[in-house]
């Protein structure tokens, strides 16, 4: 007796919970921009906003840049290096290298980007939350490197996704992608204009 | 005995774990791997159709960007098959070196593979961080030599682009006492992890009759107790007159495939040392780089070379200026074929320790 009586109160609880969760699911979808992330939609219209509080949310910004992990070719070795001791990423903030895009705001694109993998890759830039910067590292990424007359080869990321930062070199070293870093920081900050 | 339905799983083309872009489809029973089919073609860009339109000389950096955890040797499989077409012989010292710089490059690339391997295991991040750490000073030895860091296009028809630097024996000889020191660090280490060894000993199976047949090479075939290495069975360069062993285990389980690559680096350490000591006086350095190299004299030239990852071969059908046909035999895409029986039967958490053993590179297996 006593026990279902818990057990009753228990799925009561349950239902309540689901109806909240639907009520907002539900909420989320009624409002004008239907996003698969609805949370991460509201916080973008930040954006809009001025005087101090958009000082504060680019401050905020700027130091917590999450790059997806995410290589693709050559340029993804030294992509690991500068995620690795030598270099250290992590002192200035940078490395939370994420396995899935809904949680990352900089997508490194390290390598060169087939026909085949075209799709992909926008897929996963619209699946990172908003706002999102887009990185070509090494040749291959800015205009199609050494591969510029092959048949299965974009000639460079920008042809498909707007990018913020190029960095030059077959492969650049790491500590190239750290400058960059550091100019998307001064870019997200609202120090340069891009 | 319930049976649930068999679920299929898309891995990939982008997931932290396939070390590149391979999609994997797998279908499971519950946990158990039923079949796994790899699908590639992802980082396909026509290297080989590429080199048909280059001169000899201009081809070396496309054959750099097939393992680029292993460039060098890649390259040297290269240039080595269009001196066998163009009957030239590199000079003695010039083979030295070439041994000396290969088994550098082996050793970077088989740290890369052992950290990329903890990195996988899920809790390990440690040995990610000290495999390229070492990896970062072997880089720096072989930036000394070649002036690059990753990408070196230091092989010339003879010989090399430029002798070694004065100093570069006894820094090597250096780094390599320190990388034999750390050989032992990183078994200590990991060996006695105790996740690692349950992860690793008895799975993944990979028996020598089906190594065989599957026609894997490299580590993967010495794991499953084979013994056969290029460097032993037709040696080249300096690899006749130096004293080696193959290593070999014979289990064939993902624990042989790490153990074998960590016992062939300190075989490594001791050959470069061994190299240095017995290396001949004379000079290293090759032709210049010409857009008009001598012409090629035999129609069909087949040059095999141990690579890191296991036996490359290069097929190179001449026209006397640039390569007619040339045609790569890639370890990665074979080792990867084989993924589909290993991984059979075993559960789906390890279908990634499995990847992670057989080091396969995405660059090399589409080429």
């Amino acid at each position: 007796m006593h026990m279902d009586e818990t057990v009753d109160q228990e799925s009561a609880e349950f239902s309540n919970a689901k109806q909240e969760m639907d009520r907002l699911v539900y909420d989320s979808l009624k409002s004008r921009e239907v996003k698969p992330n609805a949370m991460f939609a509201r916080l973008s219209d930040l954006t809009k906003s001025t005087g101090t509080v958009k000082k504060v949310v680019n401050w905020s910004r700027t130091n917590s840049l999450w790059p997806l992990q995410f290589g693709l070719a050559c340029c993804a070795a030294e992509l690991m290096d500068f995620g690795s001791s030598r270099i250290d990423a992590e002192r200035k903030g940078y490395l939370l290298f994420r396995g899935t895009p809904r949680q990352c705001d900089v997508m490194v694109v390290a390598g060169w980007v087939t026909k085949s993998m075209v799709p992909e890759v926008k897929r996963l830039y619209e699946q990172m939350s908003k706002p999102r910067y887009v990185i070509a590292y090494g040749e291959c990424a800015t205009c199609g490197g050494p591969w510029w007359e092959s048949y299965n080869i974009m000639q460079g990321i920008d042809q498909v996704l707007k990018v913020d930062v190029y960095v030059a070199g077959c492969p650049p070293r790491p500590e190239n992608l750290f400058a960059a870093l550091m100019k998307l920081q001064k870019k997200v900050g609202g120090v340069v204009e891009g | 005995m319930i049976r649930m339905a068999i679920t299929r799983i898309n891995v990939g083309p982008i997931h932290p774990s396939t070390h590149g872009v391979a999609r994997l489809v797998v279908d499971v029973d519950g946990d158990t791997i039923v079949n796994v089919e790899p699908h590639v073609g992802f980082l396909h860009r026509g290297v080989e159709k590429l080199t048909e339109t280059r001169m000899y000389m201009q081809a070396p950096p496309y054959m750099e960007k097939l393992d680029y955890f292993a460039p060098m040797a890649y390259n040297d499989a290269y240039v080595a098959a269009v001196e066998a077409a163009m009957d030239i012989q590199p000079s003695e010292k010039a083979k030295y070196v070439r041994t000396i710089l290969l088994e550098l490059q082996r050793l970077a690339s088989h740290l890369v593979s052992i950290g990329t391997l903890c990195n996988d295991l899920g809790q390990m991040f440690t040995g990610f961080m000290w495999a390229f750490k070492d990896r970062d000073i072997i880089l720096d030895l072989l930036q000394e030599a070649t002036g690059s860091r990753m990408f070196y296009v230091n092989m010339r028809l003879g010989g090399l682009h430029s002798e070694l630097p004065a100093d570069f024996e006894e820094h090597a000889i250096t780094t390599m006492n320190y990388i034999e020191k750390r050989i032992g660090e990183y078994e200590s280490y990991i060996e006695k992890n105790t996740v690692f060894m349950e992860r690793m000993k008895g799975v993944g199976v990979l028996s020598s009759e089906d190594a065989k047949a599957l026609g894997v090479t490299g580590p993967v075939l010495r794991a499953s107790g084979i013994n056969y290495d290029v460097r032993k069975n037709s040696p080249y360069y300096a690899y006749s007159k130096l004293y080696f062993n193959p290593k070999v285990m014979l289990q064939g389980d993902n624990f042989s495939r790490y153990k074998v690559r960590m016992m062939e680096m300190r075989e490594s350490a001791r050959l470069v040392k061994a190299a240095i000591k017995a290396m001949p006086d004379g000079a290293a350095t090759g032709m210049p780089v010409k857009l008009r190299s001598p012409n090629a004299v035999n129609k069909v030239s087949v040059v095999s070379r141990e690579v890191p990852r296991g036996e490359c071969m290069m097929y190179l059908v001449a026209d006397p200026q640039k390569p007619y046909r040339l045609s790569i035999r890639s370890p990665s895409m074979v080792n990867l074929a084989a993924i589909s029986h290993i991984a059979k039967g075993a559960r789906f958490a390890d279908l990634f320790s499995i990847f992670g053993t057989l080091d396969v590179v995405l660059g090399c297996v589409d080429r």
